[in-house]
């Protein structure tokens, strides 16, 4: 009698499991999905036509509050696009302290993953343990600059003020412990039954698909492509860094934990490095008092831990504003990968594939 | 073999129970012992939260040591907000050079603590203080001015009972 009817539903937007204000629509023939589009914009505030209104200093709050998981990262990628439109060299001790902040802030967006990520398919543990050590990581950043989450961290230029007293010793202490934390959490979950029952096998998105999709992050280095713009095109003080890309050839949920596993292994490696070769100097450029654009654009393309977040940015002769800003949101462009890994499994595994997606919706709707 | 015993023989649960059972009773039994604890949940409204030194919180006005207003009205930080939540009208008053400000109105929902304002005043004159409980049930309580109890410029906000205001 029901044999080929199918049922229409929606996944969200007030689902916990769709990280925010997703709202996925989707077809089902019986478990089976059989069609599945991803619906957006409930979070669209518009950020890219308010920097247009806004001068170059002021934009970067709003970086913040795009993908506020990540807001360093963020705020890395504006602050260079903006150095490479006005041609700034940043003094090379800022580098290395953007560096380490930039992957410290990976650590967290990672950690954040794994805990939300684990959490959606029924790890509760791994979630406690992992807001622990991110904690730690907040904590750090509000030594740094004073804010938790929206950090608006560095400056056009440089950075506002140097190190705070007492920061190294906050760093060591965390590397100290860090490595056997992930240890931790590795040994709750790689060879959990349920965690591998839920992963290996589930959402799969081949490398073929995921260059078409222009898919970037850990999704499209699971897949075998070993693509990391920190090795490509190296900016701040990544050409001096000793680290590896780590990939993985499954392509399925299970790969990409592995992946950003070892990501944050590589990751405490480049935060001890910079540690240990830290340059002294000052940490901001001369820059002039307002900075007044010259007929130019730029497009920079930083790593942030979802993928490549790029910022385009157009300016204007003689004015203070940008003439056109864009964002190329890695969360954005990841999430069109959806409906390929969601559609011919079965509806329990939408949520690890949009958990693994690693999505926040602020970045997405903008 | 060695498949079946792996899944008849739960070791990968175990390994997990193992875990939590050490950090359980490593806190559970060094409980009121140890002079750090070990949990890291803070007891926070029984006990004062502290913050970092560089920590941004509300907007506060400085005086100087005769007690007066040290801002001058360059409106610097006027025109960096991102969100325009200064207000800055200029005045004159008796004996003072300088300009002085006669209103100096802060909408405080609008605000999103970024410390622009704060880099900005080339004379030291603002401040981020250290107070972060900031909630309030009536809307008229986040815009602060120069007067009226509890919610001018110059003190922390009467709300924050438990974090540390100023040091």
């Amino acid at each position: 009698m029901f044999k080929n009817e199918e049922m229409e539903i929606n996944l969200g937007p007030q689902h916990p499991s769709t990280h925010g204000v997703l709202r996925v629509k989707l077809r089902l023939d019986g478990e089976t999905i059989t069609h599945c589009r991803p619906v957006i914009g409930y979070l669209h505030r518009g950020v890219e036509k308010i920097c247009e209104n806004q001068t170059f200093f002021q934009g970067q709050v709003w970086t913040d509050r795009m993908d506020y998981c990540s807001a360093v990262a963020n705020n890395l990628g504006w602050a260079e696009a903006n150095e490479k439109l006005f041609g700034i060299t940043v003094p090379r001790r800022a580098q290395y302290i953007r560096t380490m902040l930039n992957e410290f802030n990976r650590l967290a967006s990672h950690l954040i993953w794994l805990a939300t990520h684990a959490l959606d398919i029924g790890a509760m543990t791994v979630f406690l343990y992992a807001f622990r050590e991110r904690e730690d990581i907040l904590d750090m950043n509000e030594a740094f600059c004073g804010s938790r989450l929206t950090t608006t961290a560095f400056r056009i230029g440089g950075l506002r003020e140097d190190l705070p007293p007492g920061f190294e010793k906050m760093v060591t202490k965390f590397l100290a412990k860090f490595p056997a934390c992930i240890e931790e959490y590795e040994n709750l979950l790689s060879e959990n039954r349920i965690w591998k029952k839920r992963t290996i096998g589930v959402a799969k998105l081949s490398a073929e698909d995921a260059i078409a999709m222009g898919v970037t992050g850990p999704v499209l280095r699971a897949a075998g492509v070993p693509y990391d713009i920190r090795k490509a095109f190296p900016y701040a003080a990544y050409a001096e860094m000793d680290f590896e890309i780590p990939t993985r050839t499954e392509a399925d949920t299970y790969a990409r934990y592995l992946v950003r596993m070892a990501e944050m292994r590589q990751s405490a490696r480049i935060i001890q490095q910079c540690m240990d070769g830290m340059p002294e100097g000052p940490v901001m450029a001369k820059l002039p008092k307002i900075l007044k654009a010259e007929v130019n654009e730029v497009y920079h393309a930083t790593e942030a831990p979802k993928g490549e977040i790029g910022y385009y940015l157009v300016g204007e002769k003689g004015s203070g504003n940008p003439y056109r800003f864009h964002v190329r949101a890695p969360g954005f462009i990841n999430l069109q990968s959806l409906p390929k890994m969601a559609e011919g499994g079965l509806i329990a595994d939408i949520v690890a594939a949009i958990g693994t997606l690693d999505i926040v919706l602020g970045e997405i709707d903008r | 073999m060695n498949k079946i015993l792996r899944t008849l023989i739960p070791f990968d649960i175990a390994k997990g129970l193992a875990i939590t059972g050490k950090h359980f009773s490593k806190v559970f039994f060094t409980a009121n012992r140890r002079k750090v604890p070990l949990h890291i949940v803070s007891e926070y409204p029984e006990v004062v939260a502290k913050v970092q030194p560089r920590y941004r919180g509300r907007l506060t006005l400085l005086k100087d040591e005769q007690g007066e207003i040290k801002c001058v009205c360059c409106l610097a930080c006027e025109k960096i907000c991102p969100t325009q939540v200064i207000t800055i009208e200029k005045g004159k008053k008796e004996g003072r050079k300088m300009p002085f400000p006669v209103r100096y109105d802060f909408e405080m929902e609008r605000c999103i603590f970024c410390e622009f304002c704060v880099e900005s005043c080339g004379f030291d004159s603002i401040i981020l203080n250290h107070q972060f409980e900031l909630a309030a049930y009536n809307r008229e309580d986040f815009s602060l001015g120069m007067e009226g109890a509890g919610q001018n410029m110059f003190e922390p906000s009467p709300v924050g009972k438990f974090s540390v205001a100023e040091d």
